[in-house]
């Protein structure tokens, strides 16, 4: 029984050993150097997926013994912990990618919804981009101003409303219907860039 | 110098001190001129009223209570029986209550009298705009045939002028060595219309910020007024214009049904034109003649959008100026709003805004509600009868004789 | 008493509606003009400029010896929907065979500039035809992509003959060329035809390809312009406007300058376009280009490659339905080129005068708006 136990135990720690040493082996392949040119120093890059870690006492290429190898480990570790103790943003690169996917989605369901009347409640077959084809002539940069069919200064979304309202001949969607916010992610969008003139006639 | 003299110097020195202090606090007070004092109604913007005031023609107390008289005055007429108040009558929030106005013996015109409160604000006056000041206006219907009739302003002139308290009067308030002229009489007569102002309605209470100032149906209806009645986009209110009109002018298809040769009525105005025979004089008779009247705004301008089109009508006071439209032909506001829900009247020209409403009955009820709210309240005073503006009633036929009225009011 | 009042309303409103359109399926004589609403009055005035749906042949500018030979109307892009979804659109081209019958004295023909259908569909073709029989000229048709797509010009041919033909007036060659020819998108993207339809009625459907005459139709054009001397004025109707505007929205011909070619040796070319729906000028050496007005809706000024000579339409009022729409006449002169009559419904009519273009924009400016296009 005893010898069995001492097999078990020797195996797992050779086990460990061996995933140990692979895992530092794969790791030390994962760091293929990822710097230009010139500079043959071992590079890597941290968890952030940015930033890089210059390794003074190795080489890029080279096979990294046991004890090196854990040691680069430990220096990365140290280097994403002070790094992190550092940061100031509570804001990630995971979040950006959410806001952008988002931002995406919802201008392409308001470039949908432009090209579809039946989408919007309209009822005699006039979409938006029957008089807007690709959002022209919809200068959301002048809003607010005064807009001669509501006779009083009015935003972007007062106008789609009424848009909607009389040459579409539907209702007018509530201010926070997640269809108008699309609209104007849409509208605004072909705008990017051109200067805000509110009042402009 | 002896003694005697020199005091009598000293006096004399003293005394023209004096006059002459005298004179120089006169004329201090007198050219400092005294600012004309009205107090304008909640929802009209003063600044606006000043600026309308034509530089050539300040308001003054003297000048307005002349105009007053002028206005309420039937001898302007050729037979002494029609003043500018018989077809612009306090009790009717200066229109008549007829489709279309009746001068001396009873002739017909055309078209409906459009009331003087906030005229001063028109971009134009008439139905079709063929003039653009007051004073202007007030010379057309003293001698047009079927409203006033006196032969020529010369007339009008000469028989002012051969009544002593008015020559008087003129006299006081515009100086020089003739100060009766028919520019004179227009001048007064528009400067007492730039005190008939209509403001301080419920509405304008309302915007002001009172919810309780209208029911909750008026403001349904207020919001179909800009919402699906598409009503304001013509009638256009906001603060800096708050007349409830866009001044221009649009073809609805009122009298269109009616109308029988319109070829040849154009082709005869077009002629005229080419002939220079369109004086303003004579448009303005053609404007009040059966079937002329219906070109609207063609007749002034000739240009074939305008065929048919009339001057978008202020909507103040609208429950106390019925019958409506340019020849009254629609008695009620629930017609004009039935009208407007059926798409106006078809016709070659009519309006591209005018299209059918779809609105519910409860919708229309609420929209007559809100209208109702737009009646100013002096004037609703005033057309009862608690306030008067002139002396005599405008009831009867009798000549009146020159009326020293009650000021009128402020409000 | 109140519920049923509404009904009642309800009923009636309903019932209106469907009375006008029982009567548009009928649309005898009688029933058209109840529609059409009164009888327009005509008007001959000659020197002042005549109310726009009645012009008279003598043009208010026009020089003694520069009366025109003779005069044509045009009706185009009337887009229309099946009855029961869209009337707007059916109205707006009842208007304009009204407006065009009232003319006195009336015009040689109509050239109707294509685009009769919204969706290609047999009942809005139908309905179209039915429409334009009322005209009491004769009527020339041209083809649009809205009429084509759906069953690639099937029923179009069916009720109108041939998209290219060709036709002599009063020593005037007109050609009626179908340009609006696409490659092939559809097949490889397993499309069915509605979905063709719909691409090519999304004006700014990047997916479709771009108008051309293509190449059967430049040899059928060939042909044609090879049995005409070099002096006969010529004058060519075509849906996409052959020449190069605006890529994106197909105001385009992508094999504009092959057709070029073939039109310079003539003495003169004029072009008279639909498909842009907005009043539209421009020139090529010898071939002046002239765009019609659509009866349905306006288009906006593309943002980039406006003809130079073009002096745009105000920018139209949304709350008009009318503004920016109309229709338009036609004065051919002896030399082949033309006065281009801009009858817009809501507006001052607009004339684009062949000494504009002759003299290159300095002559003959036609009025600017306030507002130029956004």
């Amino acid at each position: 029984m005893r010898g069995t136990k001492l097999l078990g135990v020797v195996a797992g720690i050779l086990g460990i050993a061996i995933v140990a040493t692979s895992v530092e082996r794969r790791t030390i392949g994962a760091q293929e150097p990822k710097a230009s040119g010139g500079s043959d120093r071992l590079v890597v890059q941290l968890c952030d997926g940015e930033t890089k870690l210059e390794i003074a006492d190795a080489r890029a290429g080279e096979v990294l013994p046991p004890e090196k190898a854990r040691e680069v480990a430990r220096r990365m570790m140290a280097a994403y912990a002070e790094q992190q103790a550092k940061q100031v943003s509570k804001w990630t690169a995971r979040d950006r990618l959410t806001w952008e996917r988002e931002q995406k989605r919802v201008i392409e369901e308001g470039y949908k919804l432009f090209h579809d009347w039946r989408a919007l409640g309209g009822t005699i077959g006039i979409s938006c981009d029957m008089c807007h084809p690709d959002a022209a002539a919809t200068h959301p940069e002048t809003y607010p101003k005064f807009q001669t069919q509501l006779k009083r200064v009015a935003t972007l979304r007062d106008m789609i409303n009424w848009c909607i309202e009389n040459p579409m001949k539907g209702k007018p969607l509530p201010p926070d219907d997640p269809r108008m916010i699309a609209l104007e992610a849409y509208i605004t969008s072909t705008r990017k860039g051109v200067p805000l003139d509110p009042g402009k006639h | 110098m002896n003694g005697g003299e020199m005091r009598r110097a000293k006096w004399l020195a003293l005394g023209l001190v004096l006059i002459g202090f005298g004179l120089g606090l006169e004329g201090t007070g007198s050219s400092v001129p005294q600012k004309f004092q009205i107090s304008i109604p909640l929802g009209i913007p003063a600044d606006l009223w000043e600026m309308m005031i034509p530089a050539d023609n300040p308001m003054t107390e003297a000048k307005v209570a002349l105009g007053r008289d002028l206005y309420f005055d039937k001898r302007l007429s050729v037979d002494n029986t029609v003043s500018c108040a018989t077809c612009h009558d306090p009790r009717f929030a200066f229109t008549d209550g007829k489709p279309v106005s009746e001068g001396v013996g009873g002739k017909k015109g055309a078209r409906n009298a459009p009331t003087v409160l906030n005229a001063m604000f028109n971009e134009e006056q008439f139905w079709d705009g063929r003039v653009k000041t007051l004073e202007e206006q007030v010379l057309q219907p003293l001698i047009n045939p079927v409203e006033m009739a006196m032969p020529s302003h010369e007339a009008v002139v000469a028989k002012v002028r051969g009544i002593p308290e008015y020559a008087r009067r003129f006299r006081e308030v515009f100086g020089g060595p003739n100060p009766v002229t028919i520019e004179n009489i227009a001048k007064a007569i528009a400067a007492f219309e730039r005190t008939l102002l209509s403001g301080n309605s419920p509405f304008d209470r309302f915007i002001a910020g009172d919810p309780a100032a209208i029911s909750e149906a008026a403001k349904r209806g207020w919001a179909l007024f800009q919402g699906k009645a598409r009503c304001i986009t013509c009638h256009e209110f906001n603060a800096s214009s708050p007349f409830f009109t866009d001044f221009k002018y649009h073809n609805i298809g009122i009298g269109m049904k009616a109308t029988r040769n319109f070829e040849s009525l154009v082709r005869q105005i077009q002629h005229m034109a080419q002939e220079n025979r369109l004086t303003k004089e004579a448009l303005d008779r053609l404007a009040l003649s059966e079937g002329f009247s219906e070109l609207g705004r063609f007749l002034v301008t000739r240009q074939p959008k305008d065929l048919g089109a009339f001057k978008t009508s202020p909507l103040r006071d609208i429950e106390l100026t019925a019958p409506y439209m340019h020849d009254g032909s629609l008695k009620t506001l629930r017609e004009v709003i039935d009208f407007y829900d059926q798409g106006g009247e078809p016709n070659p020209n009519l309006d591209g805004g005018i299209v059918k409403l779809n609105l519910t009955e409860q919708e229309k009820a609420d929209l007559e509600e809100f209208l109702k709210t737009l009646t100013s309240d002096w004037v609703r005073r005033v057309a009862r009868g608690e306030i008067q503006l002139a002396a005599e009633s405008t009831l009867g036929n009798r000549a009146s004789s020159l009326a020293h009225g009650s000021r009128s009011s402020r409000r | 008493m109140w519920p049923l009042k509404w009904k009642k309303r309800e009923q009636e409103y309903r019932r209106h509606r469907e009375e006008f359109f029982e009567a548009v399926k009928r649309l005898n004589r009688r029933e058209f003009m109840k529609i059409a609403g009164l009888s327009a009055a005509v008007f001959t005035a000659k020197t002042v400029v005549p109310p726009h749906s009645f012009q008279v042949v003598d043009v208010v500018r026009a020089e003694p010896q520069e009366k025109p030979l003779f005069r044509f109307a045009y009706i185009s892009d009337t887009h229309l929907y099946e009855r029961e979804l869209n009337e707007r659109f059916v109205n707006a081209a009842l208007r304009a065979v009204r407006d065009v019958n009232a003319l006195d004295p009336p015009p040689d023909f109509v050239i109707f500039g294509g685009d009769l259908a919204q969706l290609g569909q047999p009942k809005e073709l139908e309905l179209g035809k039915q429409i334009l029989s009322e005209l009491k000229v004769p009527v020339k048709m041209m083809v649009g992509e809205h009429d084509w797509f759906l069953d690639m010009g099937e029923k179009w041919r069916e009720l109108f003959g041939p998209e290219n033909y060709s036709f002599d007036h009063k020593g005037v060659h007109f050609i009626v060329l179908m340009s609006v020819n696409e490659k092939d998108f559809w097949t490889e993207r397993n499309m069915t035809p509605m979905e063709r339809m719909l691409t090519v009625a999304q004006l700014d459907n990047p997916i479709q390809s771009r108008f051309e005459v293509g190449e059967q139709g430049r040899e059928w054009l060939r042909r044609d312009l090879a049995k005409v001397s070099k002096d006969t004025p010529i004058i060519i109707f075509s849906h996409s406007p052959l020449y190069k505007y605006y890529r994106p929205w197909n105001f385009w011909t992508e094999d504009a300058e092959a057709i070029h070619e073939m039109l310079f040796p003539f003495k003169s070319v004029t072009v008279i376009h639909g498909h842009t729906h907005q009043l539209l000028t421009h020139r090529i050496r010898n071939i002046h280009f002239h765009g019609m007005l659509s009866t349905a809706w306006p288009w906006p000024y593309a943002p980039e490659g406006l003809p130079p000579l073009t002096v745009p339409m105000e920018r139209p009022d949304p709350f008009d339905e009318a503004d920016g729409t109309g229709w338009g006449t036609v004065d051919v002169h002896r030399d082949g080129y033309v006065d281009k009559h801009y009858n817009l419904w809501s507006r001052n009519p607009i004339t684009v005068a062949k000494a504009y273009l002759e003299s290159w924009g300095k002559e003959a400016v036609p009025p600017a708006p306030e507002f130029p296009p956004y």
